[in-house]
């Protein structure tokens, strides 16, 4: 589904991803973990097609390559990106935000938009499985959302737009307990044979609720290893010091 | 310049010989200093002078009123309504009130007293206008339908000058939603100058929603003078996008304990645009309350003004005053002033005052358009976003979705 190749990212000509290699198949969970400065939030925004980095190899989407591929268009063909920071866009109504996403993203498919009474129906069903508020919907985007607010509502997001491959930047940062939960199960019941994860955390609490196939480890800006579930465990006992 | 004007008198149908040359005089006055231009304090941003004389050849007062025409209403929900065309009241219709409630009748000079004028524009407006509609609603009653007060103006207008006279009066315990809607026909130019006065008594409610229904290349001036008693509400909500020239002058007077103002603006300005909001609003009693948002968007080479004076007289203790505007800049050849004046003469008060502006937040572009939203329509949404919390605290849900159709329209361009 996807597979990076030899990616190197600069920013400012600071180079930041360095040689970069990674295939997720359909169906796979990784992890991608790292000390501060390892370069994994670059990582999440390049993929996402976010502007201002310079970049060399080839990312490939389903076969393609999507370096020059716009932001909207990547989120079309299926790439989502949990935010570690959800913006807060003071006067948009969350609703109207979520059916123009959901809209904008059926109709790239040549899908049929649905119209706000269907919308409705389907946003109130996806928010209870999450023990979401209806009343949070109405409210302006994250405007006001605590922390564990606004990452259910990137997890919310997810399970709307369907996509097929969700990115999840340092979702577990400033949750507690119970808002990491809600948000794993979100996640695991999400998890389908044709679409994959990449789960970029600082620690290895988020991985305790969401068990990943691969873990790699990320060190100035390289891949410097990677490993089964365990590798976690070790890493939380030794730290990235060693690596 | 006098040559460039053909102001006549004569042409007003109905005045006496007295109330002629008192006009006449009102004229005179007016001729001394002619239109406002930059020189004066209060027109700095806006130098309506130069304006006319590129936009006008030679101006005329309006003489046109009779129009064969079916009113067009709008079919959003029930209302009463008051129509005017080119200023003049032609029908009203209140079919959902108590009749004995309401009074409604023609407001010229000499049937009411009108308000004492302050600059040269208020001496023109004393000296041509034509009878706009007096509203009176008595006590302890609540208007069960909104207000439409719809200003329509013919196509069939060229180089006239349009002085009209509204005068409102909520009389004690009452309440009324009115929406003033503009709808202009026509795309030669033409002036308005509007003088209106607001007289709201104790524990009166007033919500006036000001609305374009659409573009107009023509040259609209407000002063409304409003003067509240105690426990009153007067909020203003100004939608007026599309508008060439526009200037709205609040004078707002709060005259007893516990009366409160609110003004919420919301302008999208394109392509040479050009809009001014003014107010003063003066605390004359303690405990009272006033309350100013002013949003602008700035395309294209447009231009948006706000001039909000807020004076406090020395009595006036436990005064809340706050005003704040916010601009969004969108193209560099676009220009934004902003005057905030704070006249404060009591020592126990709380005003606050505050200007921002600024381009769109490139994040939240992002943001949006990781959600699969086009760059533009996520421009769209976060201007429209920009301009509209001030829904949230319109009560009315009829209006409120009228108000949301409206800024959906005059976003997206049409």
């Amino acid at each position: 589904m996807l597979n990076i190749k030899n990616l190197k990212v600069s920013v400012e000509n600071k180079l930041i991803l360095n040689d970069l290699n990674l295939k997720i198949n359909p169906g796979e969970v990784h992890a991608i973990m790292g000390p501060n400065g390892s370069g994994k939030s670059t990582l999440a925004n390049v993929l996402s097609g976010k502007k201002g980095y310079e970049i060399q190899g080839e990312i490939l989407f389903d076969e393609l390559n999507i370096n020059d591929i716009s932001v909207e268009e990547r989120a079309q063909k299926g790439i989502f990106l949990a935010f570690q920071y959800p913006v807060e866009i003071p006067g948009v109504n969350t609703n109207v935000f979520l059916r123009t996403s959901l809209n904008s993203i059926r109709k790239s498919k040549g899908e049929k938009e649905l119209d706000t009474l269907n919308f409705l129906k389907l946003i109130k069903e996806k928010a209870k499985e999450l023990g979401i508020d209806e009343k949070f919907l109405s409210r302006q985007l994250n405007v006001g959302f605590s922390g564990g607010e606004k990452k259910k509502n990137e997890i919310l997001q997810m399970k709307l737009l369907q996509p097929k491959l969700s990115i999840l930047d340092e979702t577990d940062s400033g949750l507690d307990i119970d808002a990491l939960k809600i948000v794993a199960d979100g996640v695991n019941s999400y998890k389908k044979k044709d679409n994959a994860f990449l789960i970029i955390t600082h620690y290895q609490r988020l991985l305790d609720y969401i068990k990943p196939d691969f873990i790699h480890v990320l060190s100035k800006g390289k891949i410097v290893k990677t490993g089964s579930a365990e590798l976690a465990l070790e890493l939380e006992k030794s730290g990235y010091k060693n690596l | 310049m006098i040559e460039n004007y053909n102001f006549n008198i004569d042409k007003i149908p109905n005045l006496s010989q007295e109330e002629k040359s008192i006009r006449k005089k009102n004229l005179d006055i007016f001729f001394q200093s002619g239109f406002p231009n930059k020189k004066l304090e209060d027109w700095k941003f806006t130098d309506l002078n130069s304006l006319i004389s590129k936009n006008f050849q030679k101006l005329t007062n309006i003489e046109k009123f009779n129009i064969d025409k079916k009113l067009e209403l709008l079919n959003n929900f029930q209302h009463n309504y008051v129509y005017l065309i080119n200023g003049k009241m032609n029908s009203y219709n209140f079919s959902h009130e108590e009749k004995d409630k309401i009074i409604i009748d023609n407001f010229n000079n000499s049937n009411r007293n009108a308000n004492k004028p302050l600059n040269s524009l208020n001496f023109l407006n004393d000296a041509l206008a034509i009878d706009g509609f007096y509203l009176e609603i008595k006590e302890n009653y609540k208007l069960k339908k909104p207000l439409i007060i719809y200003n329509f103006f013919s196509n069939n207008l060229k180089d006239v000058i349009i002085s009209n006279k509204n005068s409102i009066k909520i009389n004690k315990g009452s309440s009324v939603d009115l929406i003033e809607y503009s709808l202009d026909d026509s795309n030669n130019c033409f002036i308005k100058n509007t003088n209106e006065q607001i007289n709201l008594d104790e524990g009166s409610n007033l919500n006036y929603f000001v609305l374009q229904g659409s573009k107009s290349n023509n040259f609209f001036y407000k002063y409304i003078k409003s003067k509240l008693k105690k426990n009153s509400n007067y909020n203003n909500y100004i939608l007026t996008s599309g508008l060439k020239f526009n200037k709205i002058e609040f004078d707002i007077e709060l005259n007893d304990d516990n009366s409160n103002c609110e003004i919420y603006s919301a302008l999208n300005l394109k392509e040479n645009n050009h809009q001014e909001i003014k107010t003063l609003i003066a605390h004359n009693s303690p405990y009272c309350r006033s309350y100013q948002v002013i949003k602008t968007v700035l395309n294209d080479q447009s231009k948006g003004v706000y001039q909000g004076k807020i004076y406090v007289k020395n009595q006036a203790q436990k005064t809340n005053a706050y005003q704040l505007s916010k601009t969004l800049i969108l193209n560099d050849k676009s220009e934004f002033n902003a005057k905030p004046e704070l006249e404060i003469y009591a020592d126990d008060v709380k005003c606050s005052h505050g200007s921002t502006s600024g381009s769109i937040d490139e994040n939240s572009i992002y943001y949006l358009m990781t959600r699969g939203i086009s760059e533009i329509d996520a421009k769209q949404l976060l201007i429209k976003g920009f301009l509209a919390d001030f829904l949230e605290k319109v009560k009315n849900q009829e209006i409120k979705m009228l108000f949301e159709e409206n800024l959906e329209r005059q976003v997206n361009g049409s």
